[in-house]
Formats: C-alpha cells, sequence, structure tokens
C-alpha cells in the first residue's frame, strides 16, 4: 500500500514535471534547449511510478505513538532551529536544541542539561574561534 | 616506470605537514565514525565536507582528508560489528556473521585483529590497484566524446539499479528523483529558470552538499528512534590486543581471495563496497565451508568481508577520478566536494592536476599503514567510544551538521532544504528505496544533460549520434545485459525470498 501511494505521488510528479518542461523555450545555436531532457526524464520516470503501482513491495512498519511523536518534535526543533538561529544568536538557540534533542531521544533533563550546556560552548568555540565561522552571539532583536 | 615517478612526487605531496596531518585526522576521525552504530563512510564524509570548507582546505588537501575519513570509516565498521552486533554500516553487515559468535567466544581480540589485518590487505590491494589502472583508464577515457559520455551516465544509473538495489524500479525511480531534483536552477545553456517555482533561493538550484548531509545524516536521526537493540548483549572484556602470529595465520587466504573479489565489485559504477563484502563472503563461504563452521566464528568468515569491503571502497575511487563517474555512494560524495571546489574529475584531471590525483594515492598508502596502527595496537579506544550514550551523540551530529551547511551560506534557507532532504531520505529509506541514486542523479544530472545537448548540437539535432562511435555502442550492449542480467536475477529473488522481510538499509 505504500509502495502504492509513492507511486502515484511520484506519477502525479512526472506528469506535472513533463508538461511544466513545455513552457521553457529554446535558444538559439541549441537545437535541444531547456524542454528536452526534462520531457525525455518524465517519461521513464512515469512508467517506472507506474511499475511500482502495480508491483509493490510489501509495506515497511511505519512507526506510530511515542516514536511517531518523537520523531516529528524532533523535525520541529530542527525547522525552530533552522529559523530561529539567526534571530536567537548561536548560544541560546543551540543550548535548546540540544537540551530538546537529547530529551527526545530518551534521558533525564539533567543530563540532556549537561549535554547542553557542555555542547553549546565546546561547538562555538569550535566553529567560531578555532575555524572562523562567524556564528550569531548575541539575540538580534 | 612512469607510475612510479608520478608516485614519487605523490608522496612530496602526501608528506608535507598539512597533508599529513590531515590524513592522520581523517583516519582518527574516520575510524570513530565507521565504528558508531549507524553511521558510515557515507554521514562520515557528508558531515566533514562542510569542515574542510571552513577550513578553507585546498581541494588536494581536502580529498586527501576525507579520503582517510573514507578509509577510516570503512575499517571502523567493523568494530560495532564484531563488540555489539550491530554493523556500523551496510558494508560492514557480513562481519556481524562470524565476527560476533568469535566475540561470544571470548575471541573478541582476535576477531578485531583478524579484521584489522583483512582490512589492510584489502586496502592496499585497492591501492595497488588504484595506481596501476587508473592511468590507463584516464588515458582510454580521453577519446570519450560527448556522445560517449551521455551513454557512461546511462550505464552507471543502469548498473546501480541492476546490482544495489533490492527492487529495481525502486532504485531506478530514486535515480530519475535524483535527476529531477537537479534540473532546478537555472538552465546553464540558455538561463531559462526552470522548477524554481517563482522562488529567488532555488535559481541556483540545489546544492548537492546541503542535499547530501540531509539525506544523510538527518535522516539517520530519525532513522535512529526506531532502531531497537535487542538480543546482542555487548562484549565487554577485549583482552590481549597484539595478535599472534597464529591467530592471523587463518585469515590471510581468505583475505587475498577477498581483496580480488571486492575490487571488482568495487570498479563497476554504482555498486560499491556492500556488494565487494557480500560477494566475499559468499565466494569464501562457497571455497572454505567444509565443516560447516561459517556463521558460528569462523575467522575466515571475518577476513573476507572485510578484505573485501575494503579493497571495494579503493577499487570505487577508479570510476571516480578517471570518469568523474562514482561507483559508490561515498565516491559520489566526495565528486559532490570536489565539483564545488571547481576540480572536475575526469581523464583531464589526471593530465591537468596530476598532483591532485597522485597526492590522493600516495596519501591513501599512509592512511593504510596509520589505519593498522590505529586498528591493532589503539584498538581499545575505539572500542571504549561504543559506550557513549545516543543522547550525547545524536544532537552533536545534527549540530555539526547544521553549522556545516551554515558556514557554506549562511542563510537558514539552506538549512530548512536540509531538514526536507532529512525527511526525504528518511521515507525513501522506510520505502526501502537507496539513497545513493538520488545523490548521483542530483550530482550527474547537469553533466548527463550537458553532454547530451553537446552531442545533439554537433550533430545538429540529429539523435542518431548517440550511437555512432563504438565507445557508446560497446557502453550501451554493456548497459543491455547488466539490465537483462539484473532483471533475470530479481525474477529469481522474487521467487526464492517469500515476502515480508524487511531490511533497513544504511548506505554505504
Amino acid at each position: 500500500m505504500s509502495d502504492r501511494i509513492a507511486g502515484l505521488l511520484f506519477l502525479a510528479l512526472s506528469i506535472w514535471y513533463g508538461m511544466t518542461a513545455g513552457n521553457y523555450e529554446a535558444g538559439f545555436g541549441d537545437p535541444l534547449g531547456p524542454a528536452a531532457f526534462p520531457r525525455i526524464l518524465a517519461v521513464p520516470a512515469a512508467l517506472l511510478s507506474l511499475g511500482l503501482i502495480l508491483r509493490p513491495d510489501p509495506d515497511p512498519t511505519w512507526s506510530r505513538g511515542v516514536i511517531l511523536g518523537r520523531q516529528v518534535a524532533t523535525i520541529a526543533v530542527l525547522i525552530a532551529y533552522a529559523l530561529l538561529l539567526d534571530p536567537l544568536g548561536f548560544p541560546i538557540a543551540t543550548f535548546a536544541a540540544v537540551l530538546l534533542l537529547a530529551k527526545l531521544i530518551g534521558t533525564s533533563w539533567l543530563k540532556a542539561g549537561a549535554a547542553a550546556i557542555i555542547m553549546a560552548p565546546l561547538l562555538f568555540v569550535l566553529f567560531d574561534v578555532l575555524l572562523g565561522l562567524p556564528l550569531p552571539l548575541s539575540p538580534s532583536i | 616506470m612512469e607510475t612510479l615517478t608520478f608516485l614519487a612526487a605523490g608522496f612530496q605531496v602526501a608528506l608535507t605537514p598539512t597533508n599529513l596531518a590531515l590524513a592522520l585526522f581523517g583516519c582518527f576521525a574516520g575510524t570513530i565514525i565507521g565504528s558508531l552504530p549507524g553511521l558510515g563512510p557515507v554521514n562520515g564524509v557528508a558531515i566533514l565536507i562542510p569542515l574542510a570548507f571552513s577550513l578553507r582546505l585546498d581541494p588536494t588537501s581536502a580529498l586527501i582528508m576525507l579520503s582517510a575519513v573514507y578509509y577510516g570509516a570503512m575499517y571502523g565498521g567493523r568494530i560495532s560489528s564484531i563488540m555489539l552486533n550491530i554493523p556500523g554500516d551496510e558494508p560492514a553487515i557480513m562481519t556481524t556473521l562470524d565476527g560476533y559468535p568469535m566475540a561470544r567466544k571470548g575471541k573478541a581480540a582476535e576477531a578485531l585483529a583478524i579484521s584489522g589485518v583483512a582490512s589492510f590487505i584489502g586496502a592496499t590491494f585497492a591501492t595497488v590497484g588504484l595506481t596501476l589502472f587508473a592511468p590507463l583508464l584516464a588515458k582510454a577515457a580521453i577519446y570519450f566524446g560527448p556522445a560517449d559520455y551521455f551513454a557512461l551516465y546511462v550505464l552507471a544509473f543502469a548498473t546501480i539499479g541492476g546490482i544495489s538495489g533490492a527492487n529495481p524500479i525502486k532504485t531506478l525511480l530514486a535515480a530519475c528523483l535524483g535527476l529531477m531534483i537537479g534540473t532546478v536552477g537555472l538552465d546553464p545553456a540558455t538561463g531559462t529558470a526552470r522548477y524554481t517555482l517563482g522562488s529567488f533561493n532555488l535559481y541556483d538550484g540545489f546544492d548537492p552538499i546541503v542535499a547530501i548531509v540531509g539525506l544523510f545524516a538527518i535522516s539517520e536521526v530519525l532513522i535512529l528512534f526506531e532502531m531497537h537493540v535487542a538480543g546482542s548483549e555487548p562484549i565487554k572484556r577485549l583482552g590481549r590486543v597484539i595478535p599472534r602470529w597464529s591467530d592471523l595465520k587463518p585469515g590471510f587466504g581468505a583475505s587475498l581471495r577477498g581483496s580480488v573479489v571486492g575490487f571488482i565489485a568495487g570498479i563497476l559504477p554504482g555498486a560499491g563496497a556492500s556488494l565487494g563484502a557480500v560477494m566475499s563472503y559468499s565466494v569464501e563461504k562457497r571455497i572454505s565451508n567444509k565443516d560447516d563452521t561459517f556463521g558460528k566464528g569462523d575467522p575466515r568468515g571475518v577476513a573476507a568481508p572485510e578484505a573485501g569491503n575494503n579493497a571495494a571502497s579503493g577499487g570505487a575511487l577508479i570510476p571516480m577520478l578517471t570518469l568523474g563517474v562514482p561507483g559508490s555512494g561515498t565516491t559520489a560524495v566526495m565528486l559532490a566536494m570536489l565539483v564545488s571546489l571547481n576540480i572536475q574529475p575526469g581523464p583531464l584531471l589526471f593530465q591537468n592536476q596530476p598532483e591532485i590525483v597522485w597526492g590522493l594515492i600516495a596519501s591513501l598508502y599512509i592512511a593504510n599503514f596509520v589505519l593498522l596502527a590505529l586498528n591493532i595496537p589503539m584498538i581499545g579506544i575505539f572500542t571504549r567510544i561504543l559506550s557513549l550514550p545516543q543522547w550525547s551523540l545524536m544532537p552533536f551530529v545534527v549540530m555539526v551538521s547544521f553549522l556545516g551547511i551554515y558556514s557554506i551560506s549562511h542563510s537558514s534557507f539552506d538549512l530548512l532544504v536540509m531538514v526536507g532532504f532529512g525527511l526525504l531520505g528518511y521515507l525513501l529509506r522506510k520505502l526501502d528505496v537507496s539513497l545513493v541514486p538520488v545523490v548521483l542523479g542530483l550530482l550527474l544530472g547537469a553533466d548527463m544533460e550537458n553532454n547530451l545537448r553537446r552531442a545533439l548540437s554537433i550533430s545538429d539535432g540529429s539523435f542518431a549520434i548517440l550511437v555512432q562511435s563504438p565507445i557508446s555502442i560497446g557502453l550501451y550492449i554493456v548497459t543491455i545485459l547488466l539490465l537483462a542480467t539484473a532483471a533475470v536475477m530479481s525474477l529469481r529473488d522474487r521467487k526464492r525470498r517469500p515476502a515480508g522481510s524487511e531490511v533497513h538499509t544504511l548506505e554505504e
């Protein structure tokens, strides 16, 4: 079932991909133009998706319950970190991210806090001081 | 003799203090990364690429460091296989079959020593092979025209689809997906914006390195939540780490046979180290399993796959360096890094910048001896690292990935793209779709398209040029043969293996 859904999604993607390519116009002295390669590519992609829909593999075990919750929470933490790194500054953002990630993996708040309080300065020294990558230090509000 | 002169020049490059230090660091870091369960050479190299950028290394030094990490991770992969019964990476799966039983019998130190020496034999064999064959192939590749390169890319994708994947349809779909992702951005020939959905952030396309770190490192974090360590207790006691000659003796024949088999598997574009390990183990089992000792702690069953996967990883460097077509996931990642540094591997690299190629080859000889030293007398350090808890390790890997990507562009958009690729990588891995073809497609897509367009402007739009040179015809014949073999094998597999067996693949 999972394979069939993936196949359908991919079939839709291939059709959209091939159709969109039609809008790209050819330049001079370039007999193929920017549209041809995507169009050629869309054909095997669509055929292979059909193949997947017709001959799916057995379903994998999808995670659910607590594990799924933790995975979703992890992605949320990662997205938040990407968005908040600049506004919050490196030390605060990293402390919070490491704390939450360590907690999500499954440990006590105390150990997670210890990991965060060690790792945030360590990474700052490693990347900013030693490797010369300028990191935002303080919150910019 | 020409080769020896070049190699001598290579050693001059490799023995400069910076390069030597980077090789040592790479070996050490690689062994650690390889030995951690779940982190293999691809993740290791992917995480360290941004480091190479932020250190502002020149291409030779960066390549030397990453290759040392690559070799080191191949050595290190066996450690958790033997001690914990958890393979550090996919190529090390075969090592658990006899390695863990040996450790259970109290022979953990012997198993580590035998596999260390086997890794050394395999890697050295492959490095010698690289020294001898790479220049020859590079000479031949000078004659490749655009149409031949297009044929070569087709062959590379077909090989990956045919050999490495569990389900060829999925592997080929993954390659298509990679090629599609690769076309996003401004078309280099005409400047048309393709598939950018109106976002200026996408005009440069997806940076392969951002995609790779997301696909491998971030997806690994999500997979981690589902890993259950059950039914295997870690081996605590090591005993004497310096092996006796009599401990090592049974592994030699197996190591040599494994090296040859692994090296050949490695050269095939798209096959890589996992195939090398699997083939070496099954060949050795067929030859040596007379008393039914394999799977119960036979030293030859430890030596053969380790020699095989190390030989294959060296062999995989050959198509990457000479043709610009990587033979495995890790070499694909290294190719991405070279391209970002404006180095295009291929036959011209050997002519124009021999110091890169030969400096790398010479460093690999040095790395091998360093790794032998790290992996036999100093093995205790690495077995202790295995007891680091996941809750301290995983956040560290995540943060290093984020900072590495941040160091390239300082843009939070790239970080979000990385998380997106992480989610994609997780879903694909759950569906048992190999990630290597996605990366190859993303990486080679632009070149594949350019060669096609160049060929067609030579012929003025006639597709006949694609099948006019003997080289391209030969490549297409090989492609068809490989696909046919793969189809036959997968039909046979389907009959033999009942449905419902699920394997989480960790990419090599």
